[in-house]
């Protein structure tokens, strides 16, 4: 006995050290697997409560699908913004109409409709936190984000 | 599980309350001659000891604060001699005002805390209700409450609400979760943990499940899930999910977009959809049935800026409801069928609750001057509305009269609070 008091008396506190350990391990949040990398492209913006496409847009969206021509690996989520005025709900509803009117050009100018996705944040994600139309008119947006394909290539200086 | 202790005090004392049943039909007819509050003296409850003591005291502040909260009384301070030995001086209590009394004894029974209540009539002098209320050391505010209940069904001839919850979006957190609390803001609790963001959240009516949109799986999605158990099923179909409603008891409407066009379709509550009930184009959004469910107020932007429609659920057939304001949102139809309450978003840039009847007449505004006020939903007995405001900085919830008076905060809680939907069971 008394050469075993000693030897747990030995091992007591490591033994504590190891399940201290081991119950740290649970509250240690586990990092989420790193997401593929992405690439902001361009985004385009509307008019109050419209998700028709502005005639500058298109431009922007020619790019977007060069960039999908150029990158043939990537894929592309359009999300759908509103501005904070008008309500939560109604404005889920607007959000995916405007990205879903960006998607559908794009289709028809050519772009594979499965290597796009859409969502809609609604008035949840805004970019701008002004409360007044400059922010407004920032947050009325498709939000274009590239997936498993390189930056798009600055503008060429004239 | 405080109902289901609540639903076995009514069986339990039932029996002795049908004695009054003619009495009770009377006094109404006498209250709704007078309008205004009723005056009502609400005496301290007797008790013996030090423990039943403590109770008293704590079942007096219970029921003083649902009677208060309920708006209907104007409480008066019992006069000094209010009894005359065992005997109550009714001519004191009318010389004060008084219109009702009441008044009690706590007492321990059987390990069980008892609180036998007496209402009268001070002008008749006459007892209106008697009645026993038991329960655990720690039920104590579900003993107080269904007094309250009793005396407000008593003197109005209505249920009320005590029992029911108020189901919430909160960003305590910094990430929007789905909270309750109890009708009067007590007992908060947060009930979804998805650190993304999660929206509109509905009980069915017997409060058995709760619908909500969320981010959680990276689109918005429909999930119903149980409140006992945490059983979740969703809608996983693509596109967007928006703002679930029940209709009746089994079924959750809801905006849907997999095939285009954001419409509105009914979903089992196994997850399984039933029908699609819009087809129109344009958003059709926030579906609110009448009680019956046999008629849904929706929104709709298919006259261009969101307008609030009624469909008969049957034959399809639909008419515009509101046709003051451009910006028409968030119907809310109450439960006694006759009224929608709903949002404007108003010229001056003020967002505005305002309630109309069912057949389009008698609209009338509730909140004005106060900046954004949003999201209306009735209380179950239709006499009360939750709503969320900005009118002080943040987002927070309010409640008021169903004819807009006596505004006032809800909770006191971090962050911003939003989307209230009041339970219909209580």
């Amino acid at each position: 006995m008394r050469t075993v008091k000693p030897l747990l008396k030995g091992m007591f506190i490591p033994g504590m050290l190891f399940l201290g350990a081991c119950c740290c391990e649970k509250d240690v949040v586990v990092a989420p697997e790193p997401p593929p990398p992405s690439v902001e492209l361009g985004d385009i913006f509307f008019d109050y409560d419209k998700s028709e496409l502005r005639a500058e847009a298109t431009q922007q969206l020619q790019k977007n699908f060069d960039w999908m021509k150029q990158n043939p690996a990537g894929t592309l989520v359009i999300e759908g913004h509103c501005d904070e005025r008008g309500t939560n709900e109604y404005n889920m509803a607007l959000g995916e109409r405007r990205a879903n009117a960006a998607k559908d050009y794009m289709v028809n100018i050519g772009a594979d409709a499965a290597r796009m996705q859409t969502v809609s944040y609604g008035e949840e994600r805004p970019f701008a936190l002004g409360h007044d139309e400059a922010s407004w008119a920032q947050n009325r947006r498709a939000h274009f984000v590239g997936q498993g394909g390189v930056a798009p290539a600055a503008a060429p200086a004239k | 599980m405080v109902t289901a202790a609540l639903m076995l005090l009514w069986c339990f004392f039932l029996s002795p309350f049908t004695a009054h049943a003619e009495e009770k039909g009377e006094y109404i007819a006498i209250r709704k001659q007078g309008a205004g509050k009723i005056a009502l003296v609400l005496d301290r409850s007797s008790a013996k000891r030090g423990k039943e003591s403590e109770w008293a005291q704590e079942l007096d502040k219970i029921v003083r604060g649902g009677l208060e909260f309920s708006n209907l009384f104007s409480m008066l301070p019992p006069p000094s001699n209010v009894r005359s030995g065992a005997n109550l001086n009714f001519g004191a209590l009318s010389s004060v005002g008084a219109e009702v009394y009441t008044g009690g004894s706590v007492s321990k029974k059987g390990g069980m805390v008892n609180l036998d209540m007496e209402v009268y009539d001070t002008f008749g002098n006459k007892l209106l209700m008697k009645k026993s209320y038991s329960g655990k050391e720690n039920q104590l505010r579900s003993m107080g409450h269904a007094f309250c209940a009793d005396l407000i069904e008593l003197l109005t001839g209505k249920k009320s609400y005590f029992g029911s919850k108020i189901v919430f979006v909160s960003s305590k957190t910094g990430s929007k979760e789905i909270y309750q609390c109890d009708f009067d803001g007590e007992g908060v609790q947060q009930l979804t943990n998805f650190r993304s963001i999660s929206l509109t959240p509905v009980l069915s009516p017997d409060g058995r499940y709760l619908a909500y949109t969320s981010y959680s799986s990276g689109r918005p999605t429909l999930f119903i899930r149980t409140m006992e158990g945490n059983k979740i099923v969703s809608v996983s179909k693509n596109g967007v999910s928006v703002d679930p409603s029940w209709r009746n008891g089994s079924e959750v409407a809801t905006t849907l977009s997999f095939e285009g066009d954001q419409e509105i379709y009914l979903v089992r509550s196994d997850g399984a959809i039933a029908r699609r009930l819009t087809n129109s184009k344009g958003i059709d959004v926030s579906p609110s049935f009448s009680p019956d469910g046999s008629k849904m107020a929706f929104v709709s932007s298919r006259n261009g800026l969101p307008q609030i429609f009624i469909q008969d659920v049957q034959s399809g057939q639909t008419r515009r409801l509101t046709f003051s304001g451009r910006y028409n949102t968030q119907p809310s139809w109450s439960p006694s069928g006759d009224k929608i309450a709903y949002t404007t978003w108003e010229k001056s840039g003020e967002i505005n609750i305002f309630v109309i009847n069912a057949d389009g007449s008698g609209l009338k505004r509730l909140t004005g001057g106060a900046r954004e006020n949003e999201s209306p939903s009735w209380s179950p007995d239709g006499s009360m509305i939750v709503f969320t405001s900005n009118r002080q900085g943040g987002k927070k919830l309010y409640v008021m009269s169903s004819n807009g008076e006596n505004q006032r905060r809800l909770l006191q809680m971090d962050g911003d609070q939003m989307q209230p939907s009041w339970s219909l069971f209580r």
